[in-house]
């Protein structure tokens, strides 16, 4: 396998924010994601649920709803009061417009995608027009007593139930009115004085409205009559999630215990038209509070306060035991957020609202192979640099020789110059910046520190020189030849300086010469995302990584894929690599090993050796422990181009330092977990 | 407590004191003043009923005072309206810096961020208004009405104690991590470490608690033993 010191990181202090809303578009299989922080996610189902966009969170614009409308539009709403829509090609706020109704609980489209309802603090229901290019205040329906906390709209358009508290109301669209009013239960047990808070709803199209409940019940209702249909005791904490499947026969609940139930609608007896919700399977994928559930044709799709994104495929609706209907949990972000400055020994790490550096450790003992050496100079935490204003940081870089640091945040860029004298360290921002066009969503320096590229809106790329004694001056702007509207969201720099790779969110992967500063050629195309990228040092071949597994290398000197690379897709990877479930986040190259390719994904890390034959069906792909124990002979029979290792994880960054030394940081689950908002206790037997 | 027991060995001493000038008055005169019985003890009842209430008198201003100043701080604690060292300014002297004043609408970095400012229309103002501005570092602001914001905010702040409270407050079964932890292990047939070791950060307002009691005491050990 090749033998490293390994500097093994473990105080990047990450605890990721807890999932708040989730909307799933069966049009376009995505899923929009918003966190307890404002951040915004987007899974991309069909390219392997790969995290293909982020716009990152506001202290002041908290989202407490999402929704899709009108083809690919999103909609969110949050408690100051706005609803807003997304651009999701330049990955920020379009525009926003204020309800004037207090915060804003819920919010929910119609069927035809025409209309929008919010649901108020001040327990009015505001109607919005959706027009193409923004949405209009229409009108408002009765205002009635106490914050509208869920709603959900009648798939004829003619309804809509609200969830309230203590109570549930159906409103008549077209008048307007409130025409029915029904009292919802206070607690099964404990305190009766504890209000019941309705805290989701659904309509469904037979005119039954289901309900989730502070009490911990799920409830069906007949709108028409107002009475109690089914009763549903679920949990003895609250039921705070609920979604419906659009055939209307399968309901999902999220509760505060972290548990998710499923609701079928089940016929009373074989063959029978009459039939009966009944609850069917529960899941404990979640320690904590499960605010946000979502039911694609397929999946039950969870996310809890422990920031976990759980996807469970139904198995009735997943034909044969194939790897689709696997479980997928996500934890980590597809992103890098940590940067390394191989020369300078520095790790940079990035938080929503500061950036940490960090100088690492070094040891003066030698041992063998597995050997834990003792630390002779403890890693140091030189800077702790905080983003003012209430935005978040969305990408961040430090510069291979250490001297420099640079942030951004969704409106501006900033870029420091930092000084190391005998201990000390000042840093010193550089106030004389360049008016950039657009926002920076990836920044990478030049392996000789001298130029910062900065990866903006529609397709185009900043280049940035860096100057000495702290200055810096806007070179170019290179932008593709195809007129592209998505952002770049990957960037990779030749070691010589010479070539520059693009990827965007049209998953185009652009090359240009950094020397003449124009394109100079684009990768075919290939339909999935593409999660990492890196230009090999030696022999300028650009290593692509995409979210189905499939590795490529393409010469750029040549444009063309390499003959490894056609070896690699004639052959075909083996399982064990395709049926990884986290996409490969960073590559990197071992300039004393030009066969060798460094990749890790959050579960392992491998280094790819292309002079070794690829592995066949047969052989197992994990196989360096069996190795280790054959002689030197055996070995050489058993050997293949994939050398795994699963010592490390979860993984959130690995680097290449000089001389043999690696550096990987990791993040138990569980240091996370003991971070986050207190969980329910549950009772256990025999404990 | 400190400054309750000084005020009282000054009234001790003042008493003292007076007790002196009435005997060395009393020492100057030849022939001594007749003075029955009754007199003189309701001359000293009279003195002693004065001594008394102007300590309680000292007492009560000062219990005042105190109340007051908790009050302003409790105030100040509550609506954060200036920070720490902005209110340790104030206190220590009237004069406030201009430049050190926040400003809640300004962006940008806590480091090094120089007071060169590139904006010409701010530049001209600099120079227009002499002293009092010339020391604020940005101009690159908005206006804005603040009696919105302190509605929206008011509005949000509910919002936020309402989901607070009905996720996390009394009566929702919360425990800490380490116990919810715990759980599995207990069961679990290999016992590992605890979730989370003691730290010593944990229980800091106790410690402080029990640390200035200690004091407390100690002092009026000290002061009854005197």
């Amino acid at each position: 396998m090749g033998e490293f010191q390994v500097h093994r990181v473990r105080f990047f202090a990450y605890v990721p924010a807890g999932i708040r809303c989730l909307a799933h578009s069966a049009r376009s299989d995505r899923l929009a994601l918003a966190r307890t922080d404002g951040a915004l996610e987007l899974y991309n189902f069909a390219a392997n649920y790969f995290q293909e966009k982020g716009i990152p969170g506001h202290e002041t614009r908290s989202i407490e709803a999402l929704c899709w409308a009108a083809g690919d539009r999103l909609f969110g709403a949050g408690l100051s009061g706005d609803i807003s829509e997304y651009d999701l090609e330049k990955l920020r706020v379009k525009y926003s417009l204020d309800g004037f109704g207090g915060p804003i609980w819920s919010l929910a489209a119609d069927a035809h995608g025409t209309q929008l309802a919010v649901g108020c603090e001040d327990g009015s229901v505001k109607l919005f027009q959706i027009l193409p290019d923004k949405i209009q205040f229409e009108r408002s329906l009765d205002r009635q007593k106490g914050r509208i906390l869920s709603l959900s709209w009648h798939p004829s358009g003619t309804r809509i139930a609200v969830g309230s508290i203590d109570l549930l109301r159906v409103f008549d669209v077209r008048s307007g009115h409130s025409i029915q009013r029904i009292l919802v239960d206070r607690c099964l047990q404990g305190p009766q004085s504890r209000e019941c808070v309705v805290w989701s709803v659904a309509f469904l199209s037979d005119g039954t409205i289901v309900s989730a409940d502070s009490a911990g019940k799920v409830q069906f209702w007949d709108s028409e009559k107002g009475t109690l249909l089914e009763t549903h005791p679920v949990s003895s904490s609250a039921v705070l999630s609920l979604a419906v499947c659009e055939t209307e026969d399968s309901i999902v609940v999220g509760t505060s215990e972290g548990a998710v139930y499923q609701f079928q609608l089940l016929p009373l007896k074989w063959g029978s038209a009459e039939s009966q919700w009944v609850r069917t399977k529960p899941f404990q994928h979640h320690t904590h509070d499960v605010r946000a559930v979502a039911h694609s044709a397929t999946a039950l799709i969870s996310g809890g306060l422990d920031a976990q994104l759980v996807i469970r495929p139904l198995m009735e609706k997943v034909h044969g035991k194939s790897y689709d209907a696997a479980l997928r949990k996500f934890t980590y972000p597809h992103r890098r957020l940590v940067s390394c400055a191989k020369k300078a020994r520095l790790l940079l790490f990035q938080f929503p609202q500061h950036l940490e550096l960090w100088k690492l450790g070094a040891t003066s003992a030698t041992g063998k192979d597995g050997d834990v050496l003792p630390v002779s100079r403890a890693p140091e935490h030189l800077l702790q640099l905080k983003s003012k204003g209430p935005e978040h940081i969305c990408c961040s870089c430090v510069s291979p020789c250490g001297s420099w640091v640079a942030y951004s945040t969704a409106s501006r860029f900033h870029l420091h110059r930092v000084r190391y004298e005998n201990d000390r360290v000042s840093i010193k921002r550089v106030a004389a910046m360049p008016k950039l066009q657009g926002s920076a969503h990836q920044l990478l320096c030049s392996a000789d520190s001298s130029r910062l590229l900065v990866a903006s809106d529609q397709g185009s790329v900043h280049i940035l020189e860096l100057l000495e004694p702290g200055g810096c001056r806007h070179l170019q702007t290179l932008r593709p030849n195809s007129e592209s509207m998505e952002a770049v969201y990957l960037l990779a720099v030749s070691a010589d300086g010479d070539w520059l790779a693009a990827a965007g969110g049209d998953w185009a992967i652009n090359i240009y010469s950094l020397r003449h500063f124009k394109p100079h050629c684009t990768v075919p195309a290939y339909n999935c995302a593409v999660t990492a990228l890196a230009i090999h040092p030696v022999t300028n071949n650009l290593v692509i990584a995409h979210s189905d597994q499939q590795v490529f290398e393409f010469s750029i000197p040549s444009r063309e894929y390499t003959a490894w690379s056609r070896k690699v897709q004639q052959h075909g990877l083996h399982r064990g690599w395709l049926e990884r479930d986290t996409p490969i986040t960073h590559i990197t190259f071992n300039p004393k090993e030009p066969a060798h390719i460094l990749l890790h994904d959050t579960h392992m890390f491998c280094i790819l050796d292309k002079s070794l034959p690829l592995p066949d069906a047969a052989t197992s792909l994990m196989n360096q422990i069996t190795l280790k124990q054959l002689s030197e002979k055996a070995r050489r029979g058993h050997v293949h181009a994939f050398k795994i290792c699963k010592k490390y994880r979860p993984l959130l960054f690995m680097e290449l330092l000089d001389e043999g030394s690696l550096v990987v940081v990791e993040r138990p689950v569980m240091d996370i977990k003991t971070q986050l908002p207190p969980p329910v206790q549950q009772k256990k037997f025999g404990t | 407590m400190a400054a309750a027991t000084c005020s009282r060995r000054a009234m001790l001493q003042k008493d003292a004191a007076a007790l002196e000038a009435a005997t060395a008055s009393s020492g100057d005169d030849e022939a001594p003043e007749e003075v029955t019985f009754e007199r003189a003890k309701a001359a000293a009842e009279t003195e002693r009923r004065r001594a008394g209430e102007t300590a309680r008198r000292d007492k009560a201003l000062l219990k005042e005072r105190r109340r007051r100043r908790e009050e302003l701080f409790k105030e100040q604690k509550k609506r954060k309206l200036l920070p720490e060292n902005i209110l340790e300014e104030l206190t220590s002297g009237p004069r406030i810096d201009n430049d050190k004043l926040p400003n809640p609408t300004k962006e940008g970095e806590d480091v090094g961020d120089g007071s060169e400012n590139k904006n010409e229309g701010n530049k001209r103002r600099r120079n227009k208004r002499k002293k009092p501005l010339a020391v604020r570092r940005k101009g690159r602001y908005m206006a804005v009405r603040l009696k919105d914001q302190d509605l929206t905010s008011q509005h949000q702040e509910l919002a936020k104690d309402f989901v607070q409270n009905h996720l996390y407050g009394p009566g929702t079964n919360r425990i800490t991590a380490n116990q919810f932890f715990s759980f599995a292990n207990k069961k679990s047939p290999v016992k590992k470490a605890a979730v989370q070791f003691v730290n010593k950060s944990w229980g800091a307002e106790k410690k402080q608690k029990a640390k200035q009691f200690k004091k407390r005491w100690m002092s009026t050990k000290m002061v009854s033993s005197i």
